[in-house]
């Protein structure tokens, strides 16, 4: 699957609600299986007071992640428009 | 076999020998129990000896999850804990949510069953293959909220179920956090625990969970998760979270606490509470809160909470005044691990018999108000067994005999009752309360588009639809006893209890807002893709109904009929609810409920249930229909 680089994910942590169905589809994606410490999306103390969310470099930028959150903490944006 | 959905483990940890072992699943049983809440009962009724000590070593605490639960299907995240609970003595199941049942499946097990007690504080942990009793020495003494943030602290993002002073000192109702959000254990899960000097369990894993026929689920997921993304009601439940589901404000008003009511409004909630909502893992309803209090003596304060109701219903103490002092105590009990419904029940009952003199200060040892300071000292001598706090923890029963106050408290079987039915009147979940083996519980009694519906008959019809209410029931729940109430409650409860228990085997959340978007077709639909086996609705319909059986067999052992499902009988008498006197009357408020009538309904309530209506247990023929001769 080649990286789409036109495109960028903006996240907005203070959205974040640690459901973790970002990680959850997006393993699904990539291995069958449901398993989020796959993902390439990372999200670093859920539960915290300022979850962390990343992306491995081995993201494509599929926006499956953006297209599932339901809480407003991704969001996709095209580059150079 | 290859397993899907289910790991096909589960893990058996003798505490006293250290010895863990994993014990295979076999599909057969799981054809018949599902998971989860049905399969608790059906391990639980291999191990219990009758009349056991809970908090003898014997004893065994089984938590498990269900098939769905590890994937991505729509609010799958529930946990389930089986024992018999010290503060009734019932053998039952409780059931938490946060990311505990999320983490063990992807750790790679369906159950764990403890048994044994340690010879000194430890806490499991489990990290997939890696599974290992650790010394708690150091945690001991901590409450759970400093116990789970160090395990969080030590391991990283993980499970946790943790217990605090009052499950250290057996209080008899203490419960657990999980993640030191949702209440796990309600009626003394914790107590069982400590006694096994059991602190916490720790789970976190990377196996992953595989589905059976990806297609086939994707369909079911794709279907359902768009409804849910169109829902119009979704982002109100994001916003004020539990606060929709209770007129706190309403209760305040109608006692007469109108300054209280303004605290409890969901402006108030999120200009001055709120800090941020969080979600079990899958859920697209996030209803999980974080609260901070921003100014005043408390400023500073972080809780977590499963439902912001919970602090909000210490409001109902008349002498606790403003929000951040209901936070505050309820921030204690948390700590502690007591449960802050039982405590507010305590507080009011004693408040109001002190008042009539029925109770006095010589009596409970301490000068007594129902204020805050009292309040907060009260809770930690509950939690540290000192004083009077040796009496209060000893749970309900014991509370009533020592003041002689039996006949007027608001309990079932030792457990406190959560919603008074003179002020809600008497629905599903009010009746609950009278009938489930654990004592006063409402969760199972749910019937949330009943209780909100207005009345309209097209929409009973189509949740009992939902349900899966069979056709010939269905017209049994519209002949109730007097034809001016509408509903025959005892009748629909039967229903609402195996839906639930069929919700809780599968691990999908119970709550309104998610119960709502599933039916029996769906649910079906959702377990066939994910396990690869192929069962029909009506077949998940019985196994819900024979996992509800059997904890009524195991109970029955334990002495339980007809004679524990009592109401209680200050119900009888009328409520004083500010300048109203509310009697007990039918959901739609035309008949008073009277010794006679209750009798009545409990007959109406066996009777669907096909169960013997003089003692209130399961029937032969019912026994034999179900396939559950071998554990009578």
């Amino acid at each position: 699957m080649s990286i789409k680089t036109n495109r960028k994910i903006i996240t907005h942590e203070e959205q974040c609600v640690g459901c973790r169905i970002c990680q959850l589809w997006c393993s699904y994606q990539l291995t069958k299986k449901f398993i989020p410490s796959m993902a390439n999306i990372k999200i670093e103390d859920p539960y915290g007071l300022e979850p962390k969310i990343s992306f491995l470099d081995t993201c494509t930028k599929c926006g499956q992640c953006v297209n599932h959150c339901l809480y407003g903490a991704l969001e996709m944006i095209k580059e150079g428009i | 076999m290859e397993w899907n959905g289910y790991t096909g483990n589960n893990l058996n940890v003798n505490l006293t020998s250290d010895k863990i072992s994993i014990i295979k699943q076999n599909p057969d049983d799981l054809k018949q129990f599902i998971g989860g809440f049905g399969m608790n009962c059906k391990l639980g009724a291999e191990r219990i000896k009758p009349e056991i000590d809970p908090f003898s070593p014997d004893s065994f605490i089984i938590v498990g999850v269900g098939p769905l639960v590890g994937t991505i299907t729509p609010g799958a995240s529930r946990t389930a804990g089986i024992s018999k609970f010290p503060a009734t003595g019932a053998i039952a199941n409780s059931c938490g949510s946060m990311s505990f049942g999320f983490h063990l499946k992807q750790a790679g097990y369906d159950h764990i069953i403890i048994t044994g007690k340690a010879d000194k504080p430890t806490y499991l942990q489990i990290i997939d293959d890696q599974v290992e009793l650790i010394d708690a020495k150091d945690m001991w003494g901590s409450d759970i909220v400093e116990t789970t943030d160090f395990l969080w602290k030590k391991h990283g993002l993980s499970g946790v179920i943790a217990i605090g002073q009052a499950g250290e000192n057996k209080v008899r109702g203490a419960l657990t956090l999980i993640d030191k959000t949702s209440t796990f254990g309600r009626g003394g899960l914790a107590a069982i625990m400590g006694a096994k000097n059991l602190k916490a369990i720790l789970v976190q894993g990377t196996k992953g969970v595989s589905i059976a026929h990806p297609k086939e689920f994707n369909d079911a997921y794709k279907k359902l998760f768009e409804r849910i993304r169109n829902y119009p009601q979704r982002q109100s439940w994001h916003e004020v979270g539990m606060l929709r589901s209770l007129p706190m404000g309403l209760m305040l008003t109608a006692q007469g606490q109108k300054k209280k009511a303004r605290q409890v409004s969901d402006r108030f909630y999120l200009k001055k509470i709120k800090k941020r909502r969080i979600a079990c893992p899958s859920c697209p309803m996030a209803d999980k809160d974080i609260l901070e209090i921003k100014e005043g003596e408390h400023c500073g304060l972080i809780q977590y909470t499963s439902s912001a109701i919970n602090p909000f219903l210490m409001f109902t103490l008349k002498d606790l005044n403003t929000y951040d002092e209901v936070i505050k105590i309820f921030d204690l009990a948390n700590r502690y691990g007591l449960d802050s419904l039982t405590i507010t029940a305590l507080f009011e009952l004693i408040t109001r018999l002190h008042e009539q003199g029925i109770i006095t200060e010589e009596m409970l040892g301490l000068k007594w108000k129902s204020d805050y300071d009292t309040l907060a000292k009260v809770t930690e001598m509950i939690a540290y067994r000192k004083g009077l706090g040796e009496i209060l923890a000893g749970g309900w029963k014991e509370i009533g005999k020592k003041f002689n106050i039996e006949d007027k408290m608001l309990q079932v079987k030792g457990l406190d009752v959560i919603f008074d039915p003179r002020f809600m009147r008497l629905g599903t979940m009010e009746f609950e309360q009278v009938v489930n083996v654990k004592g006063a519980h409402v969760a199972s009694g749910g019937s949330p588009t009943y209780a909100t519906s207005g009345g309209s008959m097209e929409r009973f019809h189509t949740h009992f639809k939902r349900m899966g209410i069979p056709d010939p029931a269905i017209n049994r729940i519209f002949k109730p006893l007097k034809k001016e109430m509408m509903v025959n409650v005892p009748r629909l409860t039967r229903y609402s209890e195996d839906w639930y228990a069929l919700l809780t085997s599968m691990g999908l959340c119970a709550r309104a807002q998610m119960n709502r978007f599933y039916s029996m077709e769906n649910v079906t639909n959702f377990y066939n893709a994910v396990t690869g086996f192929d069962l029909s609705e009506e077949d998940l319909r019985i196994s819900a109904e024979r996992s509800w059986n059997l904890l009524k067999i195991l109970n029955a052992k334990e002495g339980f009929s007809r004679k524990d499902d009592k109401f209680p009988l200050e119900w009888f008498n009328k409520l004083k609810y500010g300048n109203n006197k509310l009697p007990l009357q039918d959901f739609f408020g035309t008949t008073i409920i009277t010794p006679t009538i209750a009798n009545q309904l409990l007959d109406d309530y066996y009777d669907e249930r096909g169960w013997n209506v003089e003692n209130g247990l399961p029937s032969q023929e019912k026994v034999k229909e179900l396939g559950l001769e071998r554990f009578l």
